[in-house]
């Protein structure tokens, strides 16, 4: 019976000290002195051989009850040695959270006529409308005569005029003058003449030149052009388009405006305005004058009108089979409403300081 | 066009200034400022003085009592042209004077005064200071100053459109007033009374070019004397913004204002031999013009000559040897049609833009040329005190046929997607003077009237009946075309994507005019003989060519920012370069427009920091940048090639060669460091990186939608391999040598070292090579096989010796 008693003291000696373990350097030690092949236990086990063969069953119980014991609590003190661990990392000091994030690169902006033209453009994708490009350095034909607007016509003086020297391009003298194209209508005609036949919707941007150089004019700007031509296009579809249109760019409350004017390539022709983006059409900014619109609320952004009968012609379409309408519109002139940009220069400077805040 | 509303009432009624102004825009003529005239006199009324005495403390000033509407009030005065009972001009407490200054209560040497008593010139109404202004007698104290002096009016800006010469005029805005108001217009009366003989016998006129000079038409006034205008005269003309000048030349402006008809008025004594001849210019004839220019005419100048010589640059400018002068009393008043397109090209040959030449270029009312002579001969008569000789001298080789034009009563609707009544269409056509000549059911015959030669056929009806219903009436609806959705084109796909991957390496964009200064593009080098398209016509030397390439301008820009303290700097620019149209060319595009992509950068390469170096930007950071733009597009098998183009540092700058699936090697374009003697021509320092790539090559060899090969099923072994080479040995040779081996997954180069250990000239490379078999698991005995091999070729092929 004294096994017995030896082994139970053991057991009660073990549960003291594994309590009063602290790390698991401690601990292992104590596995090693009551469960290791020459610990505490196996030297009592061994003593089973003295022991009567009746009583050897009652103490090897015993001795598995102890050794199950034991094991267990060691993996309990473990556990709790390594929450206390856990919870002295967790209460440990913060890392600054507030240095400035890595960067590996700056990030990089696209300039704002960029953005404001594939703005403009995404608008009329979304309504069906093709893409379409064209010179820039552009032949008379295209830029003026095909757009209603022949040689000697006072029209002309819309649009001043930068002109390239045929020579300089080995081209010979007589093929009509070359341009830089002042707007980009001769797209639309190049577009119809591609097209070859209606129903056609096209979209254009691209740079154009006139000259014409102070605080409210640069020399080279953008524009996007655009022309939906088929059967039984009309006027209403025109102002549908462009007030669906502005409503997209400016916003949902936006309000558009048409009244009449003149472009020579439409007939009749419209201008556009929309409700001013920075008063809200009040005209006024809070109790002064709003300066964007001068006080009127509105903001004239927009030529348009329906297809002259004469492009029409001049493209080989049928005036009287169909119809159309076209449209224009300065991208500079959309950037600075939209963005609130007051000076026309801060587009051309490149100034880093500027195109990072795009 | 400056419209006096004083001086249009005359002709039609008229809504409240804004009012009119509203409509006259919704019609078409956009009023572009409505300017009160007289508001600089603002705060001046009318006074009576009623009494004075002396300064008590200064002897040249009076104390007077005035009667100025409420009551007497007093003012000190210094002039002495006035007497007790005299009407003056008192500017009022709180009036901003011409001059800039406030009147304000102020107490003179110890007097009270309520204002200031004012001279005729420090109300700037004329040169005279020598008293105050004495007003007619009959005027009412209290009245503002302006209301009494008459120049009270409101003037509006309108914006006319070059396909509306008609309404250039008091009279034609009048029509378009009547058209929109429903009121009608009251044509003045010329009150011509004629006296012989007749003006024949004093004039001949004939025209020689008739297809440039339809009609010319002309009137002789006797006894004429020269003088000033009257006052009514003078403010019309000036709040138009025309100078007065005497009463003759007056009375022409004033027609050409009320009418739009441009008239001239030559001394008839020296017209030589009392002959018009209206013919061209002859080779090298020479005239002076008012302005006191000689010119040199060219024979397409249409000219009005007398006997011996050239007098006046028809419908343009008259000249100086028949001009009124003082000692006029002989008139010659010419009022003709002068073909548009001729006036237009001989007023652009002599950079002159006149009144006249305004209008004649735009096309004159054909029916109104008579008319306004005969208002201008009896004005003339009027003013200067002469006698309109019997008879105008007409002469009318080119008669216009009226114009008449069919509108079907369903166009209307058709183009402008809402219903247009028969009666509307009506309406609204004659309201603005059209006749209607014949009706039936389908359609209507309306006659043009003279003075609107811009419409011409159906549309354009359909664009005065909608102009005159308002655009507002209009609704607003979507086409019904039905179409395919268009793909957004390739090209717009690769240049997205470039973007976006140039924007992740830093790039910012900048976007440049297409013009550059000649001397821009000469740093590059000679370019293949590219040195852009030069324009005739440049806004300024700096602006005076199409440029070749997209770098100088991005040096430009980069020079620009250094010199704004922006250090870091990494910037592109995608647009088109220009060039002559070589052979080949597939449309007819008068020059070739090539696509760029170009981009500089400099600076540091990370941005600073806490945890960053400062290491600059090098070649192969701008390298990686372009590299992930062709992983982007799909683009495979570019080479870096050695060398780079005139304009990049011959040690530091690459050639970027992709091969075709033809075998075919096509240049994308070029990277490197500017040349240093390129970037001493920009004002930048050393290490400027550079690329120039083109969009055309890379669009072919953009691959946007890429296969894919599945995930590797079996592992792979890793083994490092270190090699020391000479240093002109590339890393592409030695990274191509180990790809060579089948067995080889990837490899990475993950160190160049040069220095000791190694010996001088030569250099170790350490990579990361892995093995895999796509359809097994590699032994170590495979792997170590394949190494081996890898390190014999090395050596066989570069001389590379093995390191540890
Ligand atoms: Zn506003």
């Amino acid at each position: 019976m004294d096994l017995v008693r030896d082994l139970e003291a053991l057991a009660e000696g073990a549960r003291l000290s594994i309590a009063s373990a602290s790390d698991d350097r401690a601990l292992e030690e104590l596995r090693v002195r009551f469960l290791g092949k020459k610990g505490e236990i196996s030297a009592v086990l061994r003593g089973m051989g003295q022991l009567a063969a009746e009583e050897r069953p009652r103490v090897g119980e015993v001795a598995n009850r102890v050794r199950d014991e034991v094991e267990s609590l060691l993996v309990l003190a473990r556990q709790r040695i390594e929450d206390a661990r856990l919870e002295q990392e967790l209460r440990g000091s913060r890392i600054d959270v507030t240095l400035p994030g890595r960067r590996l690169l700056p990030r990089g902006h696209r300039h704002p006529v960029t953005r404001t033209t594939e703005e403009i453009v995404a608008i009329f994708a979304r309504l069906g409308y093709e893409v379409a490009s064209g010179p820039e350095i552009e032949l008379d034909w295209y830029n003026f005569e095909a757009l209603n607007i022949p040689a000697d016509h006072p029209a002309r003086d819309m649009q001043d005029t930068f002109y390239v020297d045929g020579a300089a391009i080995g081209r010979p003298e007589g093929e009509g003058a070359v341009l830089l194209r002042t707007h980009t209508s001769p797209i639309q005609i190049r577009a119809m003449k591609r097209a070859g036949s209606p129903p056609i919707r096209v979209v254009a941007p691209g740079r154009v030149y006139r000259s014409d150089y102070d605080q409210t004019h640069t020399p080279m700007f953008h524009q996007v052009e655009g022309i939906c031509v088929g059967p039984a296009i009309t006027f209403a579809d025109l102002k549908g388009t462009l007030a669906a249109f502005a409503r997209a760019f400016f916003g949902a409350g936006t309000r558009t405006r048409v009244r009449p004017s003149y472009f020579p390539f439409v007939e009749p022709g419209a201008e556009v305005d929309v409700s001013c983006s920075i008063c809200g059409g009040s005209g006024s900014r809070s109790g002064a004058r709003c300066g964007t619109c001068k006080g009127s609320g509105w903001l004239e952004v927009l030529g348009s009108g329906m297809v002259h009968p004469k492009v029409l012609e001049n493209v080989g379409f049928d005036p009287a089979a169909v119809t159309g309408f076209a449209f224009g519109m300065g991208v500079e002139r959309m950037a600075m409403l939209k963005y609130g940009i007051a000076d026309l220069r801060l587009f051309y400077e490149n100034d880093l300081r500027f195109l990072e805040q795009f | 066009m400056r419209i006096s509303l004083s001086w249009l009432a005359a002709y039609v009624p008229l809504p409240p200034a804004e009012e009119l102004a509203r409509r006259l825009t919704a019609v078409g003529l956009e009023v572009e400022a409505v300017e009160r005239v007289g508001a600089a006199l603002d705060g001046v009324v009318a006074a009576r003085i009623l009494s004075s005495e002396r300064h008590p403390g200064a002897e040249k000033l009076a104390v007077c009592q005035v009667e100025a509407g409420d009551g007497p009030v007093q003012v000190v005065c210094g002039a002495t042209n006035w007497k007790v009972g005299d009407v003056v001009p008192l500017a009022t407490p709180g009036t901003r004077m011409p001059a800039g200054h406030r009147i304000d209560r102020a107490s003179l040497r110890g007097v009270d005064s309520h204002g200031m008593l004012c001279s005729a010139k420090e109300l700037a109404l004329s040169e005279d200071a020598s008293g105050l202004l004495i007003l007619p007698g009959d005027a009412v104290p209290g009245t503002p100053l302006a209301r009494v002096l008459g120049i009270e009016d409101v003037v509006l800006e309108v914006n006319v459109t070059p396909n509306r010469p008609d309404a250039l005029s008091h009279l034609g805005i009048a029509r378009e007033v009547a058209a929109a108001t429903g009121a009608a217009v009251a044509y003045p009366d010329a009150r011509l009374r004629q006296q012989a003989p007749p003006a024949s016998a004093s004039l001949r006129v004939s025209i020689e070019a008739p297809d440039r000079c339809y009609r010319y038409a002309a009137r002789v006034v006797e006894g004429v004397r020269i003088g000033p205008s009257p006052a009514w005269l003078r403010q019309r003309l000036e709040a138009c913004g025309v100078r007065s000048i005497s009463n003759v030349v007056d009375a022409t402006n004033f027609v050409l204002l009320e009418r739009g008809q441009p008239l001239h008025a030559f001394d008839l004594d020296k017209v030589a031999g009392a002959e018009i001849v209206v013919r061209m210019a002859r080779v090298g004839e020479k005239m002076v013009t008012l302005d006191g220019v000689e010119r040199t005419l060219s024979p397409d100048d249409l000219v009005i000559a007398d006997r011996d010589r050239a007098s006046a640059l028809a419908g343009v400018m008259g000249g100086g040897d028949s001009e009124i002068s003082p000692g006029t009393t002989r008139v010659l008043i010419e009022s003709a049609w002068f073909e548009p397109t001729g006036v237009r090209r001989t007023a652009r040959r002599h950079a002159l833009h006149t009144e006249a030449s305004h209008r004649f270029e735009r096309g004159v009312d054909p029916e109104g040329v008579v008319a306004a002579l005969d208002r201008c001969a009896a004005m003339v008569a009027e003013l200067s005190g002469g006698k309109v000789l019997r008879g105008a001298v007409d002469v009318h080789p080119h008669r216009r046929r009226p114009v008449d034009v069919v509108l079907h009563w369903a166009r209307p609707g058709e183009i402008l997607g809402m219903p247009v009544s028969r009666k509307e269409a009506r309406i609204a056509l004659l309201a603005l003077g059209f006749e209607l000549r014949a009706s039936g059911a389908k359609n209507g015959k309306f006659r043009v009237p003279s003075w609107r030669l811009d419409v011409t056929r159906e549309e354009d009806l359909v664009e005065e009946i909608v102009r005159l219903r308002g655009y507002d009436a209009i609704p607003e609806t979507l086409p019904s075309i039905v179409s395919d959705t268009p793909a957004l084109p390739l090209a717009a796909q690769i240049i997205e994507r470039t973007r976006l991957a140039l924007e992740g390496a830093g790039f910012s964009e900048a976007v440049n005019f297409s013009f550059v200064a000649p001397g821009d593009l000469t740093p590059l080098g000679p370019g293949n003989g590219r040195t852009g398209i030069p324009l005739r016509n440049p806004i300024s030397a700096d602006l005076a060519v199409m440029r070749s390439s997209l770098v100088p301008s991005l040096l430009k820009v980069l020079a620009y920012n250094r010199r704004q303290r922006v250090e870091d700097a990494r910037l592109y620019e995608i647009a088109s370069t220009y060039h002559p149209r070589g052979e080949g060319a597939v449309d007819d595009a008068p020059a070739l427009e090539e696509l760029h992509l170009s981009g500089v950068a400099t600076g540091r390469r990370h941005p600073v920091g806490w945890s960053a170096g400062g290491d600059s930007i090098d070649f192969h950071d701008v390298k990686g940048a372009l590299e992930a733009v062709l992983e982007t597009l799909g683009v495979e098998g570019v080479r870096f090639v050695p060398g780079g183009g005139t304009w990049l540092h011959p040690r530091s700058a690459a050639t970027m060669e992709w091969t075709a699936p033809d075998g075919g090697v096509v240049p994308l374009g070029v990277v490197g460091e500017i040349h240093p003697r390129v970037a001493a021509a920009f004002d930048l320092s050393r290490g400027v990186l550079a690329f120039d790539l083109s969009l055309e090559a890379l669009n072919r060899a953009a691959r946007l939608l890429t296969g894919h090969a599945g995930v590797p099923r079996f592992p792979a072994v890793l083994r490092d391999l270190a090699v020391v080479v000479a240093n002109e040995v590339e890393a592409r040779s030695v990274l191509d040598g180990v790809r060579a081996e089948p067995l080889v997954e990837d490899v990475t180069l993950f160190d160049v070292y040069k220095g000791a250990p190694i010996p001088d000239g030569k250099k170790n490379l350490a990579m990361a090579i892995r093995y895999r078999a796509a359809d097994r698991t590699l032994t170590d005995s495979e792997a170590d096989g394949a190494h081996a091999r890898i390190v014999e070729r090395l050596k066989g092929e570069l001389g590379a010796e093995l390191r540890g």
